[in-house]
């Protein structure tokens, strides 16, 4: 069989890539731990560390085969990196990142190239149309000009621009990657070889849940909020009113996305794409508009709220934190 | 045995019953004459065995879920194993604002009409084949459409949804369906092109734009504003506008696609893609037809409510099909009910005005006012 190194090289979780792995019949061991390799495992450090830090993996110069070759092995050494820091953040951002880096380079593909890796993914792509039913299965929705309406479709099949298929392949990539890494078991040798990395990555991922909580008074938040975080972190289906309510609420009181995005990380239907999306939306970051966290007599409406002594007092949630934490932190003074 | 159990028993010992497809790959749900609590959670292997349930236990409503499952009997959702679902859509009477003006036999004919929008876009929008989809009268108020294509079967509910917001317009961004161009020559003027033999909902637009307005053309002068002020947002002055301005030159032009000739004719955008759209919920968001696991009347089986048959509609024959009488399976051999509620029904093209007392009515009115709860029998 040939194989064109470079394509595999640039999309290295396809098919052709895992042949390519076991026609050079070369032991992960080996390039754990054979010097030639470094290169391998240095480019791995680096997928993981632009993924935390950029959120997409920058494209690498490939110049002959053996540039080629690093990158590849480079793969499955970040996978089995990301799998050992246990952290389903990072799962999901280098997902994310890995399926990026992937839509940057096949949004300037040729058509018969992007078919072909469509088909890989279980999606049929001819002359430029793809069946409704699998284009539901990949693309972004929740974004207006996604949605099927507002598409141009014909007995069934979307018509779609390659840089558009390209991007439903992101998705797929990236559900693809998630889903494999949510399941996959690190052999212990990763962590004697990555032991410094991976311990940093846990670090900072530690570091950033402390700085989250800090400056916020989560015991402040009235019980509407405190509420909602209670039914989304059990896993429960919390209405759109309820998301909105507490996205707007937690921004106004300084959390930042990624604060946000973590209350609802627990949420069994999460999609960090979508949510950071919707989060972006309320808060401003996209739209512009800035939504205002709505009134208690708002809330009521919509049956989410659940008074206490306190909330006789105020008409507003935010009212509410903020009485709270003065007085907490008026009763903190006292003691010392 | 109730009189109406007693009618139910009969028809259930001769009834033909057409079981849903993988029938032992589903949960069936029963309600029985004098009890609130559902019986659910009940499987059959086959045909045969749902025929002696029903012979046995005589349900006065009968359903069966949508969704395919590893263990259909189970008690929760996770062990049931979730396999795949048909995606079934619910016309109802009471999801029509206007319905309840109406009676029972023109509500009925109104939610046929929306059925027909709903079957001419899953057949040339979705390319759905005739043979996947099966109509059928529930017995009550409306319609379901069921769609068996194996490619819907293993679609989300988020996925459901969209299918849902595409046939009811819903989220529809009316820039991404009109083209806006700029013309160069006289300088450069905006225009609106939308093809009439575009696909999807631009071609929808565009031809509905194009006839209303041929319509309006053809109108008197006085009718044609009138029924422009009918839309929102249209005043006495932009209706005559419209109607001023239609003269053969700008309708040919209109009927080109050209469709903004006047900018006021981009108001009737709105108003006449809601007619297109289909009337599938009530103004709540409620997510039926998106639901990946619900119960579903079986075709065959009675209305506990009504005594109709929940019956099968060719999509030939739906032009021609009248509920109120080709959903009756009983006889008419005459009856003596005693009316508790006065009421008004017209079955099997006889108009029928009961007032209250005794009085002697063929059976299928008596099982249909005593299941209204109109009656007793006497």
């Amino acid at each position: 069989m040939e194989f064109d190194l470079f394509k595999i090289a640039r999309y290295p979780f396809m098919e052709e890539a895992k042949k390519w792995v076991k026609n050079e019949k070369i032991e992960i061991h080996e390039v754990l731990n054979d010097p030639i390799y470094e290169r391998a495992r240095m480019r791995a450090v680096e997928r993981v560390k632009q993924a935390m830090k950029y959120g997409i993996i920058k494209d690498t110069p490939l110049l002959n085969e053996i540039d080629c070759m690093m990158e590849i092995f480079s793969y499955p050494l970040a996978r089995l990196i990301v799998a050992s820091v246990e952290s389903e953040y990072l799962i999901r951002r280098y997902a994310l990142a890995e399926a990026k880096k992937a839509y940057e380079n096949l949004k300037k593909e040729d058509s018969s190239f992007i078919q072909k890796i469509a088909m890989e993914f279980g999606m049929e792509v001819k002359d430029g149309v793809i069946h409704f039913s699998d284009y539901l299965k990949y693309a972004p929705t929740w974004d207006m000009k996604w949605k099927l309406i507002n598409r141009v479709m014909e007995k069934g099949y979307v018509k779609l621009s390659n840089e558009e298929i390209a991007r439903l392949i992101q998705e797929a990539i990236r559900s693809k990657i998630q889903n494999e890494l949510f399941y996959m078991f690190a052999p212990p040798e990763i962590n004697k070889i990555f032991g410094e990395l991976i311990a940093n990555l846990k670090n900072k991922l530690v570091a950033k849940e402390i700085k989250r909580a800090e400056g916020i008074s989560e015991k402040d938040y009235p019980p509407c909020i405190k509420n909602l975080i209670l039914a989304i972190k059990s896993g429960m289906n919390v209405p759109h009113v309820g998301r909105f309510t507490l996205v707007t609420f937690l921004n106004a009181i300084g959390a930042s996305t990624e604060d946000i995005l973590k209350i609802f990380s627990n949420s069994p239907d999460f999609n960090e794409e979508k949510t950071r999306y919707q989060i972006e939306h309320i808060t401003g970051k996209i739209s512009g508009t800035v939504y205002a966290v709505p009134k208690c007599a708002t809330i009521r409406t919509w049956g989410l709220c659940y008074p206490d002594e306190l909330c006789k007092r105020v008409n507003h949630p935010l009212f509410y934190y903020r009485l709270r934490r003065r007085k907490n932190e008026l009763s903190k003074e006292k003691v010392l | 045995m109730n009189y109406l159990k007693k009618k139910f028993y009969e028809y259930y010992l001769k009834a033909e019953i057409e079981p849903p497809r993988r029938i032992e790959r589903r949960e069936f749900a029963f309600l029985f004459f004098n009890e609130d609590m559902m019986k659910r959670h009940i499987s059959f292997k086959n045909k045969d065995w749902l025929l002696r349930y029903l012979k046995a236990n005589v349900p006065a409503h009968v359903y069966y879920s949508s969704a395919y499952y590893g263990e259909p009997s189970a008690n929760t959702m996770k062990e049931k194993k979730w396999m795949g679902a048909d995606l079934i859509f619910d016309l109802d009477a009471d999801h029509l604002p206007m319905a309840k003006k109406m009676t029972y036999e023109e509500s009925l004919e109104s939610v046929k009409e929306e059925l027909k929008k709903l079957v001419s876009f899953l057949i040339d929008d979705f390319g759905f084949n005739e043979k996947d989809l099966s109509i059928y009268f529930s017995g009550g108020r409306g319609y379901h459409c069921h769609v068996h294509d194996k490619r819907v079967l293993d679609l989300g509910s988020q996925e459901r949804r969209e299918i849902v917001d595409y046939v009811t317009g819903r989220g529809i961004d009316y820039n991404h369906i009109v083209v806006e161009r700029s013309i160069y020559g006289y300088g450069i003027t905006r225009t609106i092109e939308i093809s009439p033999s575009s696909l999807g909902w631009r071609g929808r637009i565009a031809r509905a734009i194009i006839s209303f307005l041929e319509e309006i053309k053809n109108m008197e002068r006085d009718d044609a504003i009138e029924k422009l002020m009918g839309f929102e947002g249209i005043g006495k002055k932009v209706a005559s506008d419209i109607y001023d301005g239609l003269d053969d030159n700008r309708m040919a032009l209109i009927k080109e696609g050209k469709i903004d000739q006047m900018a006021s004719i981009k108001r009737l955008l709105k108003p006449l893609m809601k007619e297109l759209a289909v009337k599938l919920h009530s103004s709540t968001d409620e997510p039926v037809t998106a639901d990946i696991k619900r119960l579903i009347r079986l075709p065959g089986s009675l209305h506990g409510k009504t005594g109709f048959r929940v019956t099968k509609v060719g999509i030939d024959a739906l032009e021609d099909f009248n509920p109120l009488e080709d959903a009756i399976v009983f006889g008419d051999e005459m009856v003596s009910i005693k009316v508790i509620k006065p009421f008004k029904v017209k079955l099997k093209g006889e108009e029928f005005i009961l007032k209250e007392g005794v009085t002697k009515v063929p059976e299928y009115v008596a099982v249909f006012a005593i299941a209204r709860k109109f009656a007793n029998i006497f």
